[in-house]
């Protein structure tokens, strides 16, 4: 059924495929950029992939104007001070974020101070605060999970205040996400897996919470169809570019998705543990994408029981009853979970990942301060995130 | 004859302008009172600093009110707080109109996004709340069902304030 009302934005150009990578110099030239600086990690600068990116402009007769490469595992305000004095030190006229989550929220955080001319990035916080076009930015993203390199959403972290800074506006859109399946062929198993639900978790909550639309939904069960057919070969065969470039693919769907839709309990739960027992963010997603649709059964089985044809085919959703369908659902996502942690130790609940049962209840109350909790379909409560973690334990 | 082609000046939509003027000074001061009578509403917003300002307006020149923390309490301001530390808007005078009269809920208005925030994401996962519990009292239980996700139990002290904001409480803003 169609909302009453509903607005979809996505003006990010996707280029994707065998040397994609190719193309940047004359997509900056058409963004009006010649002198890009790029933002990237010692993980992605380990693997080798910095050398294939400066290959990439052979010839381009363009200029790199710097290569940070330092980006810790959790953007913080401290590098993106750092990156924008280089990036004005060097003249650079644009960015290039080579990596995943916190190097692409990094290079949006660099982006708001070089073209706001400030050094806080407090005085930015929040929602719809920021309103000047920014300068060109290109997402290469190294994992298939985040989406960020189609969002119009950041968090960096400021140490010296203890908090962490969402900022949230159609500006930090980058221009363009290049999906190179060269990128992501050196992701280890268990990060593989880690991202893939992730991106799973970004399709399938945004298919159900109360911000879905016909746009958002067609991104979403596209994404949860190419993740089903290939997670599991991305994680046995890194190896295997055709199937790395269809998770990229996936990945960049489901963060269409959710930027147009947004998520629910399962990343509001994520978050408040990532914050407090510092879970990565995919195995969190991992651990909570079932109980978080067991939760919202009540209020929206009829989305979650459609998910099972894009999850486990159309054979079996013909099947199944329309009465069971939600629940099998759950169930081929309980399954899925289960052979990724045989495949390469994912873990499946909260014991698992390290989390003690005395921090639960401090979890619970941060969960339901999140605001990916606004859209989703049931109201949760203190009691409510609390039961959930209890299962998830 | 040549066309002439002159500037055109919309009218004023004055009937639903004064019908959101009037539902927001009853809201005001609804925070205002139930802010000094409902714990939970307190314990909500102890969270947030001491002279911290919120407004509701309409996009891009309509009405607006706001409301300034003070002593754990909202009070309401009227129209004298022209920026605040955190802003709901509503896209326009229709989608105002709709949600303040109110046909429509606060979480379906975010989801459509009809309404929306400048400012602090946690802010507003805590202001939707505060607005529940304000909705809940302020409206029979018939309407507040279609408004949000869970209506809170109308306890004896709600179904005391409710009483008390229909009398003297909106009123007096106290």
């Amino acid at each position: 059924m169609l909302p009453s009302y509903y607005e979809f934005h996505n003006p990010v150009k996707i280029i994707s495929g065998n040397k994609a990578l190719d193309n940047l110099p004359s997509e900056l030239e058409i963004l009006g950029a010649k002198r890009p600086m790029v933002v990237t990690d010692k993980g992605v600068a380990g693997a080798g992939l910095v050398k294939i990116f400066i290959d990439s402009f052979g010839s381009s007769g363009m200029t790199i104007g710097a290569i940070f490469d330092d980006v810790p595992p959790d953007s913080s305000s401290e590098v993106v001070e750092k990156i924008t004095s280089i990036f004005r030190q060097n003249q650079c006229d644009s960015l290039v974020a080579l990596g995943g989550g916190s190097v692409i929220d990094t290079a949006k955080g660099v982006n708001i101070l070089v073209t706001e001319n400030s050094d806080d990035l407090l005085k930015f916080s929040g929602a719809e605060v920021l309103r000047k076009k920014m300068k060109p930015l290109v997402v290469i993203p190294t994992t298939s999970g985040t989406g960020s390199e189609v969002t119009v959403v950041a968090v960096i972290s400021d140490v010296k205040r203890n908090i962490k800074m969402p900022f949230a506006s159609t500006y930090l859109l980058p221009d363009i996400a290049l999906l190179d399946p060269r990128m992501t062929l050196t992701l280890p198993p268990k990060m593989t897996a880690a991202t893939a639900m992730d991106a799973m978790s970004h399709a399938v909550e945004s298919y159900i919470n109360l911000q879905k639309n016909p746009m958002s939904d067609a991104y979403a069960v596209a994404a949860i169809e190419i993740i089903c057919e290939n997670v599991l070969k991305a994680v046995s065969d890194g190896n295997n570019a055709q199937v790395r470039l269809a998770m990229a693919n996936a990945s960049t769907m489901a963060g269409i998705a959710f930027s147009n839709s947004m998520v629910g309990v399962v990343h509001a739960l994520g978050h408040a543990a990532g914050g407090i027992c510092h879970i990565p963010h995919g195995v969190a997603m991992n651990i909570f994408l079932p109980f978080g649709l067991e939760y919202n059964l009540p209020k929206c089985r009829e989305n979650i029981g459609k998910l099972l044809l894009h999850i486990a085919g159309d054979e079996v959703y013909a099947r199944t009853p329309e009465s069971r369908r939600a629940e099998q659902t759950i169930n081929y996502i309980v399954e899925l979970r289960k052979a990724l942690n045989e495949l390469c130790g994912l873990p499946i609940n909260l014991k698992q990942a390290g989390v003690t049962e005395d921090k639960l209840s401090e979890i619970a109350q941060a969960a339901i301060n999140d605001p990916s909790i606004v859209m989703n379909p049931r109201e949760m409560d203190v009691n409510d995130a609390l039961a959930i973690l209890k299962k998830a334990f | 004859m040549a066309v002439q082609y002159r500037p055109i000046v919309p009218g004023i939509k004055r009937f639903k302008i004064l019908v959101i003027k009037i539902v927001f000074i009853v809201l005001g001061r609804a925070f205002q009172s139930a802010s000094q009578h409902d714990e939970e509403i307190r314990k909500e917003i102890s969270s947030w600093r001491d002279g911290f300002t919120l407004i509701m307006k309409v996009m891009p020149d309509g009405p607006y009110m706001g409301l300034e923390k003070k002593n754990n309490m909202l009070e309401f301001k009227g129209s004298q707080l022209k920026q605040a530390d955190f802003e709901i808007y509503f896209k326009n005078v229709e989608s105002a109109f709709m949600i303040m009269t109110p046909q429509m809920g606060s979480h379906q208005a975010f989801a459509e996004r009809r309404m929306s925030i400048k400012g602090d994401l946690g802010i507003a996962t805590v202001f939707t709340r505060v607005l529940v519990i304000v909705m809940s009292v302020l409206y029979p239980e018939f309407i507040v069902k279609r408004l949000v996700k869970r209506v809170p139990p109308l306890t004896l002290k709600r179904a005391g304030l409710r009483v008390w904001l229909y009398t003297l409480g909106i009123l007096l803003g106290k």
